[in-house]
């Protein structure tokens, strides 16, 4: 197991990491003077802005402390952000190196070669540890150096200790996604259940942030742990004792881990199933669904799209409870009352459009992505030459590619918007149905959008695909974020797939957004078909 | 006889060497055609060209009169495919695959991949990456057999089956035969190409190098002839004998390769005292290294 083969191993997360951390924290540091202005009143006129904006934002990022600094400001958008990306790089690596490396039989291969479980192990985390620090070090030392270049030095010690708490929330979610990855055999299953906790413990320091009753259990969350320092921001303070916890979970999940390792089976998880009946079955399968086009792969995803369709049921049912939370915590903060009154139309609607559709276009992102992911390892895996071993046409693979995920992304988007019409009313938020139609109508070709780019990209290179269509997925994430604070022009704003959604909760639809959209789904799919047809299949 | 596939100058390049090169190879229907070759030889490149997952450099394939490329969606419908290397189908039970794979030809008979499934002792109730090796290659089988196709093309089907099974195979390969489908299946185990084929291909860095029928192949065999003396060797006499080569003396003990009949070897070393006398007959794996070493 060699330190050459391990960095391979987790190479994509590592370039990923080490890239974004550096644009990201570079750009939201170094482009302070040019956001906030360059005078201390424009800075402290900004500053107010953004504590009342990041009061909107609470349910996802901790509250602005000191925002008219570049220090304060990096705080709030840098490291607040970096806790979510960081926790799910370190969850699902952990994932992958116990299942993926188990399925490419990379793990019996050296378990065989004479290295014990433990040692295996013990292996993976520390130089996962070691990875982890050197990525935490890079986006400490491009957000000094933003800050340096913004002309406000940023505290180092501050910047150190922020440092500290980010790389324990990295190896606390990369013990728990260990810990997770011992009890399940399959990658996803693992993936799901440690997203799950993640998401649970966000979701548990998100209320607690920003209702006015703290949740309970909200101490547990490593999210609510990690965000107890903001010594980065002036004034700002770094706590030992939660960072140390955040440490100290991590090295138990990674115990607890170990002793899991030692007791399974290589190749399943702790948890098994029963082994079924004895008897032998001798016939096809009696599923009508798998002898009708498109039905065939709904019925084979079916559990992935039952997850995703009851993830983002729960995710629009958390959001209808955040509203009210979030709506109630305004009202009772007088310094955001005059940002409350200054919001047009209903104050719930309004905050459930922001919430509900930012979480939505960027869940069916992801979706986009894992879809497209999953047509690319059909390419190199063998599945995609079986299916055009049958005497079936290319073009209709992906007609039958596109038209599964249509029918996922239109039915997860309408149980979520069920879920939003049947909760709201209880919450008091008063919805117009027209417009939530509307809205979660635009969310199919809003993800189609990103399918169709990443449909041309795995029929044209399979391999490269994931990787490109995610940095145009960030790209345009990040075009949507920095467009209206560095003022750019429409066109430019446009470039985002999230920009030509529009907000039709609240303004009228972007026609001509809508209009970009299907033409980019149009001729993205098309092309993908003639660039499938051209081309040699898994070579 | 029509032919069931034909190649003319068939190339795919993909640099370096790599690739296949001008091909031309008829094979007749209802004939069983081995195709050998070690591995990189360019077998499976043949392969995936026939069923238009690759496109050709230069060159063309027909099956049943129909380009392989231009037509391949017709060409499908009369061909049974096993690939090197089933992919993997994670969490799907093996019904569900023959299902899944089944309704996109438009319609299983499932009397048929019950005979299969039973004849190969394969139970397709287990998910299929609970299958081992051998157990994956079955449920290949399976998808390649059940629709009754004219023509089977097989990417070295029996790797990973256990003798029994690969029995089963061959048994499986005859009554296609029987019953007037043609067969092209790759390989590079000479002795299940044996009990198969009736002809045989050799192919070698992307070049045919030979091409034979199964009683051609037989007349190239030869004997590993070792004979143990108890007086003096005749080894002159040996070498001088017609059919016989690689002669080598070890003491009493004489060993050589004898072509053909035995008449010369007898006639040399008639009169001479032979205690020990042992004639091997060389699998055709020696065969085939015999003819690469040329």
């Amino acid at each position: 197991m060699s330190p050459r083969l391990l960095l391979r191993l987790h190479r994509i997360g590592l370039i990923a990491m080490a890239y974004f951390s550096i644009f990201y924290m570079l750009v939201n540091s170094a482009a302070f003077p040019i956001i906030a202005g360059k005078t201390r009143a424009a800075q402290e006129a900004f500053g107010h802005s953004v504590t009342v904006l990041g009061a909107t934002f609470a349910w996802l990022l901790p509250l602005p402390v000191r925002p008219d600094t570049a220090a304060g400001y990096l705080q709030w958008r840098g490291y607040g952000f970096f806790a979510i990306l960081f926790a799910a790089w370190g969850l699902f690596s952990a994932c992958g190196a116990v299942r993926r490396d188990e399925d490419k039989g990379l793990v019996e291969s050296w378990l065989s070669s004479g290295v014990s479980r433990l040692r295996l192990l013990a292996t993976r985390s520390m130089f996962f540890a070691a990875l982890s620090a050197e990525i935490v070090t890079v986006a400490g030392v491009a957000g000094w150096l933003g800050c340096v270049i913004a002309g406000t030095p940023a505290d180092v010690a501050g910047l150190v200790g922020e440092s500290a708490a980010l790389w324990a929330l990295t190896l606390a979610c990369f013990g728990i996604g260990l810990l997770v990855a011992q009890l399940v055999g399959e990658f996803r299953a693992a993936a799901s259940a440690g997203g799950a906790v993640l998401l649970l413990m966000f979701l548990l320091d998100s209320i607690g942030r920003s209702s006015v009753h703290r949740a309970p259990f909200t101490d547990i969350s490593v999210f609510s742990l990690f965000n107890q320092s903001n010594s980065v921001a002036p004034g700002g303070s770094f706590d030992l004792v939660a960072t140390i916890l955040l440490f100290v979970i991590g090295a138990v999940a990674t115990v607890v881990a170990a002793a899991a390792f030692v007791r399974r089976d290589v190749g399943s998880g702790l948890i098994r199933q029963r082994p079924r009946r004895a008897t032998e079955v001798h016939e096809a399968s009696a599923n009508p669904l798998l002898r009708i086009p498109v039905m065939r792969g709904l019925w084979v995803r079916r559990i992935g799209a039952l997850g995703w369709t009851v993830g983002m049921g729960v995710t629009a049912a958390a959001v209808v409870l955040l509203v009210n939370a979030t709506a109630t915590f305004f009202a009772t903060t007088p310094s955001l009352s005059t940002y409350l009154r200054g919001l047009a139309g209903n104050v719930h609607t309004v905050l459930l459009a922001l919430i509900w559709l930012s979480f939505a276009q960027a869940l069916l992102a992801i979706l986009s992505i894992t879809t497209v992911s999953r047509w690319s390892s059909d390419d190199s895996s063998g599945v995609l030459e079986m299916q055009l071993a049958e005497p079936i046409p290319r073009w209709r693979v992906l007609a039958e590619r596109t038209s599964e995920l249509t029918v996922t992304v239109t039915v997860i988007s309408f149980v979520a918007m069920a879920v939003i019409l049947a909760l709201a009313p209880d919450e008091g938020i008063a919805v117009d149905i027209g417009k939530l139609l509307v809205a979660t109508a635009l969310l199919i070709p809003f993800a189609l959008t990103f399918a169709a780019v990443g449909a041309l990209l795995a029929g044209w290179r399979p391999r490269v695909a994931v990787v490109v269509l995610s940095t145009i997925a960030a790209i345009s994430y990040l075009v949507f974020e920095l467009g209206p604070l560095f003022k750019w022009p429409a066109w430019a704003d446009n470039l985002s797939v999230f920009q030509l959604y529009g907000t039709p909760l609240i303004t009228p639809v972007f026609v001509g957004g809508l209009v970009a959209m299907l033409a980019i789904v149009v001729v993205g799919f098309g092309s993908a078909g003639v660039v499938l047809s051209r081309r040699d299949v898994a070579a | 006889m029509t032919s069931a596939i034909v190649m003319q100058g068939l190339t795919k390049d993909y640099g370096s060497g790599h690739g296949l090169f001008d091909l031309d190879l008829e094979v007749a229907e209802g004939e069983v055609f081995g195709f050998l070759g070690p591995n990189g030889a360019g077998k499976t490149t043949t392969i995936r060209l026939l069923m238009g997952v690759i496109h050709a450099s230069a060159g063309s394939a027909t099956i049943f009169g129909l380009d392989c490329d231009r037509d391949s969606v017709a060409v499908k419908r009369d061909v049974g495919y096993l690939p090197g290397e089933l992919p993997q189908f994670g969490g799907m039970r093996g019904n569900e695959v023959v299902t899944y794979l089944g309704g996109m030809r438009g319609g299983i008979d499932t009397a048929r991949v019950k005979e299969l499934s039973e004849r190969l002792e394969l139970d397709l109730g287990r998910r299929f990456r609970e299958y081992s090796r051998g157990n994956k290659q079955k449920l290949g089988l399976v998808l390649a057999f059940m629709h009754r196709p004219r023509l089977l093309i097989l990417d070295e089907p029996t790797s990973g089956l256990d003798p029994l099974n690969q029995q089963t195979f061959q048994h499986l390969v005859g009554e296609a035969k029987d019953s007037g489908a043609t067969v092209f299946l790759s390989s590079h185990v000479l002795s299940e190409v044996e009990e198969t084929c009736s002809r045989v291909g050799i192919i070698r860095g992307g070049r045919l190098v030979s091409d034979m029928t199964m009683d051609k192949v037989h007349e190239l065999r030869f004997h590993e002839v070792t004979l143990e003396f108890s007086g003096n060797v005749p080894d002159a006499a040996v070498r001088a004998a017609a059919g016989v080569e690689d002669v080598a003396v070890y003491g009493a003990r004489l060993t050589c390769t004898v072509h053909g009949g035995f008449d010369g070897l007898l006639a040399a070393i008639s009169g001479h005292a032979v205690v020990d006398m042992v004639s091997k007959e060389p699998s055709l794996e020696t065969l085939f290294l015999s003819y690469y070493k040329q």
